[in-house]
C-alpha cells in the first residue's frame, strides 16, 4: 500500500472514520484515505464490508459518529443537513447500484434533472443531458421513458444524470451490479473513459477484481476496515459431501 | 391469528386509518339501525320506510370505497418476496387484508350497537330525556337476527370487496401475442384491439401509435425505423442469445402501433434484404418462418420475461389519457339537463344526480390528467415537471377520489342551496349520513394521495440522493394541490349552482 497523499493535494480526505448504523450493528470502523483530484479509485471488498457505508459517509449523506471528512479543505463532518444537501447537488454526483430514475420522466428529462434542480436553464440541461446520453450510446432512447428501456440502458442514462451536472466527484455505489458481463463492461468503460476526459474523480465501489482493473488505485475493505490484501479462508472442502451423496 | 398479530404491530397512521375506518362503519351501522327502529316504530308505513332503508346505500358505499382504499395502502398487506417464500404470498396476504377489515368494520358496528341501545335505554336509562325515541323504537322488543343481518352487511361488504380488490392478479400476464395475418396479409396484431367504440373515441385518431386503422403508412414508417434499429441490435441479439424484450409485457397494449416491429423482433427473424419495410409486412415470404404462433412456443425459445426488477416493483406510468373524459363529460350533461327539466319530479332528479355524479367521476382522471399537463407545459424547470407529470401519472389514481369528492360536494352545496329556508329539513340521521358520506370521501381522496406517497417512495429517496432539495418536493406536492383545486373548485360550484338552478327558478 501506497503512503498518504498529503491532505492539499486530496479532493476528499477522509480520517479515522467510525460509523454505526443506527440500528447498533457496526459500519465501519476507523477507515482513512484519500482521493486525489481526477483520479479514479475503486473501493473493493466483499458484500457487508461497508463500502456503500464509507461511501455515504464521503458523499455525506449521513452523519459520521467520530472521524473527519475534508472536501476540498471543507470539513464535512461539521456541516449540517441542509449544507450538506447543497453541497451534494452541487458538487457530488451518485449512481445507484439499480438504476432509479423517475418514472414520468423521459430519458433526457431524468438526465437533465440535477442541472434544472440546480438552477441552470432549461435548454442548457438539455442540450448537456442530449450530449451525454450521446456519449453513453443511449441517445437514440433520449425520448423513450424508463420502463421502456432496457436495464442497461436505464443504468446509462443513470450514468449520464450523474455526469450531466460535471461533478467534483462521483460516487459509484456497484454501478453495474445488476448488468450482465458484456453490458458491465461496456458501461463501467463508458463510465470510467468519461470521467477521465472530463478530470471527474470518481469513488467506485465494486467487489468484483476485474472492474477494480479499470481504477488507478484500489482501497480494500474488510468489516469496515481498511485492509492491504484481502484473504478469506478458501470455500469448504467438498470432498467429504461428495462422500456423503455417493453413499447414500 | 397472523391477521391480528399484524394488526396489532402497526404504526400509529395506520392505526389511526384503521380507526376512521372503524367509525364510518359504525356511522353507517347506526344510520341502518335507525331506518330498522323506524320501521318498527312504524309497521304500518313500509312505504316511507323503504326509501330510508335505500338512502343508507350511499353512506354504505362510502365506507366501502374508504375501507379499499385503506386496505390498498395498509403496509402491512403488502407483498413481500421473503415473506412469500414463508407463505405469506399475495393469496395469503389478501386474506389478510379481508380480515383486518372486516376486524375494524365489526368493530364500528359493535360500537353502533352498543350506542343504539344506549340511545333506546336499553343499557341504562333513556338519555336526552328521550328525545330520540321516535326513530329507535324505544321500548319495543328489538328482533335480534335482524339486528345481525344489519350489522352484519358493512363488515361482509367491505370485507368482500377489499377481497376482490386486492385479489392476487399477474402483475401484466405474459400476453399471447396472437399473430394472425391482417387484411393484407400484412401480419401482426392488427385486428386484435379494435373493441367496440374504439374507433371513435376521442384522441383515438391523434396517438401516434394507436393506428391499427391507420393502415399501412405508418406501419411503413414504423417498420422501416425499426428495421434500422434490427441491424444494428444484431450484435446485441447474438450476444445476449435471448427474446428481446424491448416491447416487454408492461406495454403491451398501450402502443400497438409498435406491436409489428415487436412481434418481429421475438418471433421470426427478418428476411436479409430487410431494408425495405413495405416489403416484409406486405408480403411474408415462404422462408420467413410466419406461422401464425404465439410467440410463447416452438418459434421462441422462451416466452418473454417480464423485464428487470424494476418493472416490477414500478408499475409503468400510463402514457395516454385516461379514457374517461368525453364519457363523464357527456354524463355530466346529460345529467344537468336531465335536472334542469325535472321540474322537482322526485325520480327524474335522483336520476339526473345520478349521471351527474356518474360523469364527475368519470370525468375526473381526466380532467386531472389535463392539470398536470397544463402545469408541465411551455418550457417547465424542475419543479413544474415533477408536479406535472407525477400528476399525469397518477392520474387516475387520484383522479377517482376526487371525482367522487366533487360529486359530493356539489350535490351537498345543492342540497343547503334548496332547503336553505327550511332548515328543519336537515333531521339528526340526515347531518350525520351526510357528514358519514363527506368523511369518508375525503378521506378515501387523502388515503389515495398517501398510497400516491408510498408507490413513489423510492423515486423519492433517489430524487433526495440527487441533492434535490426536500422543500422543492414538497412544493411541487403543493403546486399539484394547488393545481386541482384551481381546477376542481370552480369546477363544484358550478355543477353544484348549475344543479340548484331550476329550483331556484
Amino acid at each position: 500500500m501506497e503512503a498518504e497523499a498529503p491532505p492539499d493535494n486530496d479532493v476528499l480526505w477522509a480520517r479515522s472514520l467510525h460509523f454505526r448504523h443506527p440500528d447498533g450493528s457496526p459500519g465501519l470502523a476507523g477507515v482513512s484515505l484519500g482521493v486525489r483530484e481526477g483520479e479514479i479509485l475503486a473501493v473493493t471488498g466483499p458484500r457487508g464490508s461497508g463500502k456503500t457505508t464509507l461511501l455515504r459517509c464521503l458523499s455525506g449523506l449521513v452523519p459520521v459518529r467520530s472521524g473527519e471528512v475534508w472536501f476540498n479543505s471543507a470539513p464535512l463532518h461539521t456541516l449540517g443537513p441542509m449544507r450538506r444537501e447543497r453541497l451534494r447537488r452541487d458538487r457530488f454526483g451518485w449512481i445507484d447500484p439499480a438504476p432509479v430514475l423517475v418514472p414520468e420522466l423521459n430519458a433526457w428529462e431524468n438526465a437533465a434533472l440535477p442541472l434544472m434542480l440546480r438552477g441552470a436553464g432549461r435548454r442548457r440541461a438539455k442540450v448537456a443531458a442530449l450530449e451525454w446520453l450521446e456519449r453513453l450510446d443511449v441517445g437514440d432512447r433520449a425520448r423513450n421513458r424508463p420502463h421502456e428501456l432496457q436495464q442497461a440502458e436505464r443504468q446509462r442514462v443513470a450514468i449520464a444524470r450523474a455526469l450531466a451536472p460535471a461533478p467534483t466527484v462521483l460516487f459509484a455505489d456497484e454501478p453495474t451490479a445488476p448488468l450482465h458481463r458484456a453490458d458491465r463492461n461496456h458501461v463501467l468503460r463508458t463510465l470510467t473513459t468519461a470521467a477521465r476526459s472530463h478530470g471527474i474523480t470518481v469513488v467506485l465501489a465494486t467487489h468484483d477484481a476485474d472492474n477494480a482493473a479499470l481504477a488507478d488505485r484500489t482501497v480494500a475493505l474488510l468489516d469496515g476496515r481498511r485492509v492491504s490484501t484481502v484473504h478469506l479462508p478458501d470455500a469448504p472442502e467438498t470432498e467429504g459431501r461428495a462422500a456423503w451423496s455417493l453413499s447414500v | 391469528m397472523v391477521a391480528l398479530r399484524l394488526t396489532r404491530a402497526a404504526r400509529p397512521a395506520v392505526q389511526l386509518r384503521r380507526l376512521l375506518v372503524a367509525a364510518a362503519s359504525a356511522g353507517t351501522g347506526f344510520l341502518l339501525l335507525s331506518c330498522f327502529g323506524y320501521a318498527l316504530n312504524h309497521p304500518e308505513a313500509a312505504d316511507a320506510a323503504a326509501p330510508r332503508l335505500a338512502w343508507c346505500t350511499v353512506p354504505l358505499a362510502a365506507t366501502v370505497y374508504f375501507a379499499i382504499a385503506v386496505a390498498r395502502t395498509d403496509p402491512g398487506a403488502r407483498p413481500l418476496t421473503g415473506l412469500s417464500a414463508v407463505g405469506l404470498g399475495p393469496a395469503r396476504l389478501m386474506a389478510v387484508s379481508a380480515l383486518t377489515t372486516a376486524l375494524s368494520c365489526t368493530l364500528g358496528s359493535l360500537l353502533a350497537l352498543l350506542v343504539f341501545l344506549d340511545l333506546r335505554g336499553d343499557l341504562t336509562g333513556m338519555p336526552f330525556d328521550g328525545a330520540a325515541a321516535g326513530f329507535l323504537a324505544a321500548g319495543r322488543h328489538l328482533p335480534v337476527p335482524a339486528t345481525l343481518t344489519l350489522l352484519g352487511v358493512v363488515p361482509a361488504l367491505a370485507s368482500t370487496t377489499v377481497a376482490l380488490a386486492l385479489r392476487p392478479t399477474d402483475p401484466r400476464p405474459a400476453a399471447p401475442l396472437l399473430r394472425r395475418y391482417g387484411p393484407f396479409g400484412a401480419y401482426g396484431s392488427s385486428m386484435a384491439r379494435e373493441t367496440f367504440g374504439a374507433y371513435g373515441r376521442f384522441g383515438a385518431r391523434l396517438r401516434p401509435g394507436a393506428g391499427d386503422a391507420r393502415g399501412k403508412h405508418a406501419r411503413d414508417r414504423h417498420g422501416r425505423d425499426e428495421h434500422v434499429q434490427d441491424e444494428q441490435g444484431q450484435d446485441e441479439h447474438v450476444q445476449d442469445g435471448q427474446a428481446e424484450d424491448k416491447h416487454g409485457p408492461v406495454d403491451d397494449g398501450e402502443r400497438p402501433g409498435r406491436r409489428p416491429a415487436g412481434a418481429r423482433d421475438d418471433g421470426a427473424q427478418p428476411p436479409p434484404h430487410a431494408g425495405d419495410g413495405r416489403a416484409a409486412g406486405a408480403a411474408p415470404g415462404p422462408g420467413q418462418g410466419g406461422t401464425p404462433t404465439t410467440p410463447g412456443n416452438s418459434t421462441d425459445p422462451e416466452p418473454p420475461m417480464p423485464e428487470g426488477d424494476l418493472a416490477d416493483v414500478l408499475p409503468g406510468p400510463r402514457h395516454t389519457a385516461p379514457i374517461g373524459l368525453p364519457w363523464g363529460i357527456a354524463l355530466l350533461a346529460t345529467g344537468l339537463a336531465v335536472q334542469s327539466y325535472a321540474d322537482r319530479a322526485h325520480a327524474a332528479v335522483l336520476l339526473g344526480w345520478l349521471l351527474t355524479a356518474t360523469g364527475l367521476v368519470l370525468a375526473a382522471p381526466g380532467l386531472t390528467h389535463l392539470c398536470g399537463r397544463l402545469l408541465q407545459s411551455t418550457r417547465p424547470g424542475a419543479l413544474r415537471l415533477l408536479a406535472g407529470r407525477v400528476l399525469m401519472a397518477e392520474a387516475i389514481r387520484i383522479g377517482r377520489p376526487l371525482g367522487v369528492v366533487c360529486a359530493v360536494a356539489s350535490a351537498g352545496y345543492a342540497m343547503t342551496t334548496l332547503h336553505a329556508g327550511s332548515a328543519p329539513a336537515f333531521g339528526p340521521l340526515t347531518t350525520l349520513g351526510a357528514l358519514l358520506v363527506t368523511g369518508c370521501t375525503v378521506a378515501t381522496l387523502l388515503t389515495a394521495a398517501v398510497e400516491t406517497r408510498q408507490c413513489r417512495a423510492d423515486t423519492t429517496a433517489a430524487l433526495l440522493r440527487l441533492g434535490a432539495p426536500a422543500s422543492m418536493l414538497r412544493t411541487a406536492a403543493a403546486l399539484r394541490a394547488a393545481a386541482l383545486l384551481a381546477l376542481f373548485g370552480p369546477l363544484t360550484l358550478a355543477v353544484a349552482a348549475l344543479a340548484a338552478l331550476p329550483v331556484n327558478r
